[in-house]
């Protein structure tokens, strides 16, 4: 091979580092898991180590690569690193044990899985530079008509908010809760799916684009983030006030903090499902409708000077 | 109504069959008995591999509980007395989560009280943190001190494992007020004739 086609030190050294880390890990969290730190791995899964560390690395190196103006601003690189973590981190240190034991625990966990850490992982605009930084073979893989055509019918305003709600719901069906809380497998489906569904559903109410090139306009975005906040209140409200302990899983295997009573935990648990995603819809209803607004304000419009002799005037109040 | 018929014949069937045991399946989705401690009698490290071909009951507690594992020890040879023979198939492991307290021959003597079918299992810190990670149970040692007592909080759950090790069942309490001590024995008997009907769930869940 020639010089010049000898592949530059970070094609190789980045990932031959992050796996080498990925191994230590693996083998401590193996063989020393009473000593492990709570902040490193409680069970570590390679799965989750390269789906955190290897977009992380794909998104900076293809800023790295795109032009400086069309980069995403700092604050989003910071809001992208910081989705991508707080996932890591409830997937993987020491919440996890917290997360398997406690149902309110389990509940913030899912909170970050499908909300918080999509949605910021959403504002970070990840799709171009880690389209652009990802191996050829895998790029082609996610551009394929295949992939596209899969997605396509997932990404149909309705379809999405139904799947959105739906796999909230199908998760905290008690006997769905309990085969996915006591098996290792079906935990994992349940994590995964959430992670996978929440950036699916974020990555499109939050993408700043009109119409086309976006599938859905800014109102069916809009509608779409409104519209799971009500059956989620329906699914905590039944929580909340539910009389009797519907997830017994967290009585059988122990809880983290026994002096919480079981009822108190699925209380707690119920808020968790109940309020903070209804508040999550609502920034992510402020957002579209300033992403709305900043297209009109791009859109060319015909001049007419008493119109902008009125914007004007208006503009002392509206600030536009 | 005449061609409903298998419809309807086929949804009794998945009904009663719902549930074949007493307890909760939880085949297919549990890893299969997979350990390492000292055994109590012995003073040596023990496997999974030793118990293979019996019956494995396991339950996680320590010597200084007051109540919880007293009763679930015992209600649990109750149950072996009720299987009569057939007892000599079924071990049951207690492993301490106080393994500071839990010497081996204070465990020895603890396990003593409850039957020759009983084996004490000391765990080093790292053995019972890999168990407790595998069957997801949770356990906590504070030792106190300024005016707070030594405190262990564990789980609740026996584990049944079957003669290949595979994990087959869940007991959820048998430190309860009213333990269901004929259906335990049931379930048990049911393991070691080698039947071995799981549930539509448990078929669902393999599948997932």
């Amino acid at each position: 091979m020639s010089p010049a086609r000898r592949l530059p030190p970070a094609e190789w050294a980045v990932p031959a580092a992050l796996a080498a880390v990925g191994a230590a890990l693996d083998w401590a969290t193996t063989t020393r898991p009473a000593a492990m730190p709570v902040w490193l791995p409680f069970d570590f899964s390679w799965f989750a180590w390269a789906g955190t560390v290897l977009p992380l690395w794909w998104y900076f190196r293809g800023i790295a690569r795109m032009a400086p103006a069309r980069r995403p601003a700092p604050w989003r690189r910071a809001v992208f690193a910081l989705g991508m973590g707080l996932i890591w981190a409830v997937l993987q240190t020491r919440y996890l044990y917290l997360a398997e034991h406690e149902f309110f625990l389990s509940r913030i966990m899912h909170v970050v899985l499908h909300h918080l850490g999509p949605f910021l992982v959403a504002l970070g605009l990840a799709g171009q530079p880690i389209r652009a930084a990802m191996p050829a073979p895998l790029r082609r893989l996610v551009e394929s008509r295949q992939v596209r055509a899969a997605l396509a019918p997932l990404m149909q305003p309705f379809v999405a908010a139904f799947l959105f709600v739906g796999l909230v719901a199908l998760w905290l069906w008690p006997p769905v809760h309990f085969a996915s809380m006591i098996g290792h497998r079906l935990f994992w489906v349940m994590n995964w799916s959430m992670v996978l569904d929440g950036l699916l559903f974020w990555c499109q109410v939050l993408d700043p684009r009109p119409a086309p090139p976006a599938r859905a306009g800014y109102g069916a975005r809009a509608a779409m983030a409104v519209g799971v906040i009500f059956p989620q209140i329906a699914i905590g409200a039944f929580i909340v006030f539910s009389r009797h302990d519907l997830y017994p899983y967290y009585n059988y295997c122990g809880r983290f903090f026994p002096d919480i009573s079981p009822l108190y935990d699925q209380l707690v648990g119920g808020m968790v499902v109940w309020i903070p995603p209804a508040m999550m819809s609502i920034v992510a209803l402020l957002i579209v409708l300033s992403h709305l607004r900043a297209a009109e304000d791009a859109a060319p419009r015909p001049l007419d000077p008493r119109a902008a002799r009125m914007a004007a005037l208006s503009a002392r109040w509206t600030g536009r | 109504m005449k061609p409903l018929r298998p419809l309807l014949l086929a949804l009794a069937l998945l009904t009663t069959a719902a549930s074949p045991w007493h307890d909760i399946s939880v085949r297919g989705e549990v890893p299969a008995l997979g350990f390492a401690a000292t055994d109590a009698a012995s003073g040596h490290t023990v496997t999974a591999a030793d118990f293979r071909g019996r019956i494995v009951l396991l339950y996680l507690g320590y010597t200084h509980c007051p109540d919880v594992c007293p009763l679930t020890l015992h209600n649990i040879s109750v149950v072996l007395r009720r299987l009569g023979k057939a007892a000599a198939g079924v071990r049951v492991l207690f492993v301490t989560v106080d393994p500071h307290r839990d010497t081996v021959p204070v465990l020895r003597r603890y396990v003593a009280l409850f039957g020759p079918d009983f084996v004490g299992l000391r765990p080093d810190a790292n053995q019972l943190a890999r168990l407790a990670r595998r069957y997801r149970l949770a356990y906590a040692v504070d030792p106190g001190g300024h005016g707070h007592p030594y405190t262990v909080t564990h789980s609740a759950a026996v584990y049944v494992f079957d003669r290949t090790g595979a994990a087959r069942l869940l007991i959820p309490s048998l430190a309860s007020t009213t333990p269901d001590l004929p259906g335990v024995t049931a379930d048990l008997r049911r393991l070691l004739r080698g039947q071995t009907a799981e549930g539509w769930f448990g078929w669902l869940a393999r599948w997932v």
